[in-house]
């Protein structure tokens, strides 16, 4: 471990500013001591040349499976932490549908401890809304609260039961814990396995159609309207549902909302030949939606990118046709290259949404401590080389399952160095072994 | 270009020149069926396996034929009640059927894409015996191949189609209307409102009634089968009313049959839903016609499609 790391002429970013800005970066003792042309290291100092490399606060995501505990085939808390790391992410936020599903303060407990044993990044858990995620009965909000949790979510089912919601929202809003919903109305969405439409069609594959996520995209947010309580949006795949949040955030109803980068960059056409790889749930929409979510993004309807980062091992996906398998895609490892791939490198957005969407805001929303690439700050850093290319084969990743689009595809972008504190978690920089 | 194929999965891997040389090779196999020898030795010492994983008595047994027609030999794994329900997965099974050196893999199974799956894990030929909502390819074939006897001609340009019925759930509606528009004819569809999806191909436009329809003057009137109700969930109020507003009625029989109409059915046949029981004796009916083309066809496929398991033969 180096106590004393020089960054020299790394190009930072930041939310409030488009333009990089080059400069030296010093962190002593896991804390950014100095941000300034020409710093000189001292002895003992780890120096890094970073020109042309982008530094940016160390990444953070609100939807994560872990799957631990109780699937840990797929993926435990501590490759689940390595996956995040080889992405540029330095805290997720576990979701609660493990096996048996995060639901009182004891389960908490417990799942903080294995966390503060294997995890190595930032891990923060959700607990469910309702037990055992049955949508019957609200699941131990306070006590979960009081053991850490930082969001309640049933994620993966919708609490269908309007009125077990509004008595959650009420019941969560005293607690300051925001309730995030999946939204997705399931008399609609049936046996469906992918969007319904043109491809649908032409697959013979049960579709889901848009309305089951948009009637309960809607629905969600007049219970929040009427009681009060922050509502966060996870994985919003449609333009109409977009502009349903866009309207109550105008009418100031208290909601948040994600976007995956799979909805921004795919959609339902590139499912060919059954490829599971491309199933999730809510599914891949149209090339419409796409270029409407991004302008949503652009905008500022999106609070926060987040992955739904969902491993599930290779036999489930590969060996079972493509409505049998489960739903879900990785996403820690390639978020960032992705973005700046299909994005940043095109001149769509800059560095600056990337870090307000996928570091700040995420925080922001959950009330957590800030980290920025300034000084007396935290140093939780990434630095990513725009210049290298990343090959994402199943040997580069961390993550216990392969079930990524991008598996075996090259993205432009690397990331170098990741740090967090006085922990330097992946060194891949010039000079490394 | 016509190269022979490893497997038949979906309408959409061939090109027209495929499906004229398939339907060109199942016309000596129809002339073959007059005699009182109905076989030749040309798959002799291979295997044909069929995986039915749907309930089906006359796909099944179409192919049966057409492999032992072919010399070939045949075997149907009894799938309900083999280990595959014991939660064997399907992969499991066909890494079974290549211990056993199948040639040729005819599989039916409700999920769609299942045969393709299968056909990337298998040297074996996979043929696609319907699979889901997806495909059917060789009762695509085996239509465009009626019509090819009726119309006396593979260019169907100018001739018109009339897909009535279940076009939502049904694997043949999309494989039969894919080889008809391949070959020329235009494709035009009626339906419930709730079984004609707005998903399906721009080109197939549709009827909003029967008189509609009519109007159009199409050559064929082609029926699919309709279920009154698919998981607890009813697409239309009864059968009696599926018959009075979209079925092949007394009344509508009578209008067209002096038009020279040709009508086909995949079968099985509702009688009094989709057709009056009239229309099955009508001359011009063309479904047991479909049938018996049905084992030419098949014959046909057989034939052209070339298992990787050959090449071992050096």
């Amino acid at each position: 471990m180096d106590d004393l790391i020089l960054l020299k002429q790394a190009s930072v970013a930041s939310e409030d500013s488009a333009d990089l800005f080059e400069t030296d970066v010093l962190v002593e003792n896991g804390v950014i001591k100095a941000v300034s042309s020409s710093l000189n290291a001292i002895d003992g100092t780890r120096v890094i040349d970073a020109k042309g490399k982008v530094l940016l606060p160390g990444l953070f995501d609100v939807h994560v499976h872990v799957r631990e505990p109780g699937q840990t085939s797929k993926e435990t808390i501590r490759t689940g932490s390595e996956a995040a790391i080889n992405g540029g992410v330095t805290g997720i936020v576990a979701m609660p549908n493990t096996v048996p599903a995060i639901d009182n303060g004891g389960m908490v407990r417990s799942v903080l401890e294995i966390a503060g044993r294997d995890s190595r990044v930032e891990f923060f858990t959700t607990g469910c809304i309702t037990k055992d995620r049955k949508g019957k009965e609200m699941a131990a909000i306070g006590g979960m609260k009081e053991a850490g949790v930082v969001m309640i979510t049933d994620d993966g089912s919708p609490v269908e039961n309007p009125q077990l919601l509004r008595r959650a929202m009420e019941y969560a809003r005293e607690f300051d814990l925001p309730l995030a919903s999946h939204c997705e109305t399931m008399h609609l969405s049936g046996a469906g396995a992918m969007n319904e439409g043109k491809r649908s069609y032409k697959l013979g594959v049960p579709g889901i159609p848009s309305i089951s996520e948009e009637i309960c995209i809607a629905r969600d947010i007049q219970i929040a309207a009427y009681t009060g309580a922050h509502l966060h949006l996870q994985h919003v795949t449609t333009a109409r549902g977009m502009e349903i949040i866009r309207r109550a955030k105008n009418d100031g109803v208290k909601v948040t909302c994600e976007v995956a980068p799979h909805h921004l960059i795919f959609n339902e056409n590139d499912i060919v030949n059954y490829d599971t790889y491309f199933k999730m749930n809510p599914p891949l929409r149209t090339e419409e939606d796409n270029e409407k979510l991004l302008e949503g993004l652009i905008e500022g309807v999106f609070d926060v990118i987040a992955t739904d980062h969902a491993p599930h091992t290779e036999f489930e996906k590969k060996q079972q046709d493509f409505e049998t398998a489960p739903f879900g895609i990785t996403g820690l490892e390639t978020a960032l290259p992705s973005l700046y791939h299909h994005y940043i490198k095109e001149g769509k957005f800059g560095w600056d949404l990337l870090v307000k969407r996928y570091a700040a805001e995420p925080r922001r929303i959950l009330n957590l401590d800030q980290v920025s690439v300034k000084e007396g700050s935290r140093a939780e850093l990434v630095l990513f080389d725009p210049q290298a290319t990343t090959t994402f084969s199943q040997d580069f990743m961390k993550s216990k399952s392969p079930n990524t689009p991008f598996l075996d595809k090259e993205l432009q972008g690397s990331v170098d160095l990741v740090v967090n504190g006085e922990e330097v978690l992946l060194d891949r920089s010039d000079g490394a072994a | 270009m016509s190269e022979p194929h490893k497997d038949l999965l979906q309408i959409e891997d061939l090109n027209k020149d495929e499906i004229e040389s398939i339907l060109a090779a199942a016309q000596p196999f129809k002339e073959l069926f007059k005699r009182s020898v109905k076989k030749v030795p040309t798959l002799q010492g291979k295997t044909v396996l069929s995986l039915f994983y749907e309930p089906s008595t006359r796909t099944s047994s179409s192919f049966e034929v057409a492999a032992n027609r072919l010399s070939a030999d045949f075997t149907s794994l009894a799938v309900a009640s083999s280990s595959v329900v014991k939660g064997e997965t399907i992969l499991d099974t066909v890494d079974t059927l290549g211990a056993m050196r199948a040639d040729y893999i005819v599989i039916r199974h409700k999920k769609a894409g299942i045969p393709n799956l299968v056909a990337e894990h298998t040297d074996a030929s996979v043929i696609n015996a319907g699979d889901g909502f997806h495909a059917h390819p060789t009762q695509a074939l085996l239509d465009a191949s009626t019509l090819y006897d009726v119309f006396g001609k593979l260019d169907f340009s100018g001739k018109k189609i009339l897909i009535v019925g279940d076009i939502l759930h049904s694997r043949v509606a999309r494989s039969t209307s894919r080889i008809m528009t391949m070959l020329g004819a235009e494709v035009r569809v009626l339906g419930p409102g709730t079984l004609v999806p707005p998903g399906r191909p721009d080109k197939m436009k549709k009827f909003k009634n029967y008189e509609e329809a009519l109007d159009w003057k199409p050559d064929v009137v082609y029926l699919l089968r309709v279920q009154f109700e698919r998981q607890g969930e009813q697409f239309f109020p009864s059968s009696g009313e599926y018959h009075s507003v979209y079925g092949l009625n007394e009344d509508r029989f009578n209008k067209i049959k002096d038009e020279g109409v040709w009508v086909m059915h995949p079968g099985p046949v509702n009688r009094g839903v989709e057709l009056a029981d009239s229309v099955t004796t009508y001359d011009r009916c063309l479904i047991n016609r479909q049938v018996e083309n049905g084992i030419a066809t098949r014959m046909a496929v057989l034939y052209w499609l070339k298992p990787q398991t050959f090449q071992q033969d050096g």
